[in-house]
């Protein structure tokens, strides 16, 4: 039903989308007006995704009252942005959506001299961002991952005691996939993301955009189809943490969490994460201030806030993803940091790609070409 | 019917409500799980009630879903009432079939649908008069009257449908006016439509995430859509107690419903058994005299 959900507010998306696309952009100057703005700040973010204490110093030290609402879908988000008059004053979209949305104009342009702390990001991970925003003009990388392999390594050993997995051939190649059949193999309900992997695989470029490298997509999905039990973007978690399956392509974090999960509940699992060799999608978590923003000074001094070693520390190890601050990065547990699924080596980051926005049309082939892969048709 | 077969009577009894009732019993159940993992048992505990109590985003959320709910579903009480009134005591009149339709399109509308419209009405409106001033506890409040309305429309309609309209003509009859008539003779028999119009109308707006995630603003996260939320994380035992106390609750208030009801009842019946005594009494000494 989510998906019936999900469906019908795309098109609705895409037709304000067009809506917003004749207006003409109305992003304001950036800078602050001169006059002073209550001490309000509305958050929307995902739920569980900042360090509460954050919060609460951010509160404390500036005396700025932060109301923190949550969101279940990029999509729901979307839809505030395109109406308008949202109400709030910093967004979390992910930068796949941020690309859209900053072509239909919702978006302040950042007042860079009031966040000295951008300094402190990534360069590299900024030029990935600047290729979904160009020039880094409204998006400041909150968190970022990829999409890779969780798996139980005891598991596979004892299935298949050469499985390559270092490769995507572990849940692509049909002569791989079908020996962990019994063990069961999940995979993430989410097109854009599934087939640029399988295009990565296939050696060709995961943001193509024509039907031909669409078709070989779907030609190498519908092969593995019969192999997949599940097909959902954050139900592996539980299934791998208590067993249920055995392979999951899911995103770093979460793969971290089934982890710890399992160590919870006291199972001795060896869940481990990895980025295939053949490279994968990198997503990212970006803040950004709608243009009509009622509090831009306080939602510039809260990105700020999060832009600090320290704090960009506290955050990353409180959701267990990573930040793009390099200052923050002596700060972050040792056991997270060294986790080169969370933190990639510089050569496997070289490896990583963006997965871009993709045309109207693309995206219509793109969904039913995936619907014929989760039907099995 | 009766007699033959206990035994499958029994048995379709029994799966009827293991259909019904293991979904949520293992809920309870999962709710004094020691593991963190929701489907794995580890154990008899209660700590995931402490940690409710102390998760303040849950308990906020779910006072300000209660809270809404208990306001919306009283003002759809109202306005249902009034609508079911008008569409099944005032005869036909100009636009009795659009009005009845308008009433009752939000019961067959898409709920995507009906989030979105609204969402564009208070855009449009703020724009217009600067009302609503955002969005928040008014607006979700408006929208869920919206759709409950239509609920209570129907149940209130169907109930004065069946019931005997002489027994309002009798009271107008015996002098008194129409206020008096809808206060002391019609509103006591359909009471009970309009208690389950209210209970239905709460649970409708309890657990709507889609309209509300559409026309909710800062501030105004309903428990649903907190959940929601959480679910990208996997949805932690601490849910599991807040549903189990959330049951209780429903429970005894269905409860209460059913035991005024029952009581209504009796008392009605007992009412009429008296009325017919009365009568049979006046015509046995008419027939005498």
């Amino acid at each position: 039903m989510r998906a019936a959900i999900r469906a019908a507010t795309a098109t609705f998306l895409a037709v304000l989308v067009l809506a917003g696309c004749g207006r003409k952009p109305s992003t304001p100057e950036a800078g602050p007006p001169a006059t002073a703005e209550e001490k309000v700040l509305n958050v929307y973010n995902w739920s569980d995704y900042i360090d509460p204490a954050v919060i609460e110093a951010f509160q404390k030290e500036t005396g700025i009252a932060v109301r923190y609402d949550v969101f279940d879908s990029n999509e729901v988000l979307e839809t505030k942005l395109l109406t308008g008059k949202s109400g709030y004053d910093v967004v979390v979209p992910s930068a796949y959506f941020l690309e859209r949305q900053v072509q239909a104009g919702v978006f302040r342009k950042l007042d860079k001299t009031r966040l000295a702390g951008l300094a402190n990001l990534d360069p590299g991970l900024q030029a990935s961002v600047a290729r979904h925003d160009p020039g880094n003009e409204h998006g400041v990388i909150y968190m970022w991952g990829t999409t890779g392999i969780g798996y139980d390594a005891d598991r596979i050993a004892a299935i298949m005691p050469d499985a390559p997995t270092d490769s995507w051939s572990l849940v692509l190649d049909p002569a791989v996939v079908s020996k962990f059949q019994g063990c069961g193999v999940s995979f993430l309900d989410d097109p854009t993301d599934m087939v640029g992997t399988v295009l990565l695989w296939l050696g060709k470029d995961p943001n193509s955009q024509s039907e031909d490298d669409l078709k070989l997509a779907e030609e190498a999905l519908l092969k593995i189809r019969p192999y997949i039990r599940t097909i959902h973007s954050s139900q592996y978690i539980e299934d791998l943490a208590n067993g249920e399956v055995c392979i999951a392509v899911g995103y770093s974090g979460d793969v971290l969490l089934a982890r710890d999960r399992a160590a919870e509940a006291g199972k001795e699992l060896d869940i481990r994460y990895v980025i295939p060799r053949e490279g994968a999608l990198m997503w990212f978590d970006t803040l950004a201030i709608p243009a009509d923003a009622a509090h831009p000074n306080n939602a510039h001094a809260f990105i700020d806030y999060l832009l600090r070693p320290d704090v960009a520390a506290a955050n990353s190890n409180y959701v267990n993803y990573a930040t793009a601050n390099t200052e923050a990065l002596a700060l972050v547990n040792d056991e997270l940091r060294n986790d080169t699924g969370i933190y990639p080596t510089p050569e496997v980051k070289e490896r990583l790609q963006p997965n871009l926005a993709k045309s109207a049309e693309f995206t219509r082939s793109l969904n039913r070409a995936w619907t014929r892969f989760v039907t099995g048709r | 019917m009766s007699g033959g077969r206990p035994w499958f009577r029994m048995l379709a009894l029994a799966l009827g409500f293991a259909f019904l009732y293991i979904p949520i019993v293992s809920l309870v159940v999962f709710s004094f799980n020691e593991s963190r993992l929701v489907t794995v048992w580890g154990g008899f505990s209660t700590k995931w009630y402490g940690a409710l109590l102390d998760n303040q985003q849950i308990i906020g959320a779910a006072l300000l879903s209660l809270k809404i709910a208990a306001i919306s579903a009283t003002v759809a009480v109202v306005l249902g009432t009034l609508t079911g009134m008008a569409l099944a005591r005032f005869g036909p009149f100009r636009g009795r079939t659009m009005l009845s339709g308008m009433a009752t399109a939000p019961l067959v509308m898409p709920e995507v649908i009906t989030g979105l419209s609204l969402l564009l009405l208070f855009v449009t409106l703020e724009q217009l008069f600067g009302w609503p001033e955002g969005r928040g506890m008014t607006t979700i409040i408006l929208a869920h009257v919206t759709f409950a309305m239509a609920f209570v429309t129907v149940i209130v309609q169907s109930r004065l449908a069946q019931f005997d309209e002489s027994l309002e003509e009798a009271a107008q009859d015996l002098g008194a006016r129409p206020a008096k008539v809808f206060f002391l003779v019609t509103l006591p028999i359909i009471f009970p439509a309009l208690l389950s119009g209210w209970l239905l109308a709460f649970t409708l707006s309890l657990d709507d995430l889609v309209i509300a995630s559409f026309v909710a603003g800062p501030g105004s996260s309903t428990l649903p859509m907190v959940v929601f939320s959480k679910v990208r994380l996997g949805v932690s035992p601490d849910i599991n107690a807040l549903a189990t106390i959330l049951i209780v609750i429903v429970a005894i208030g269905v409860a209460i419903a059913g035991v005024v009801m029952s009581r209504q009842q009796k008392t009605r019946d007992r009412d009429a058994q008296m009325a017919l005594a009365a009568n049979q009494q006046m015509i046995d000494s008419l027939k005498k005299g």
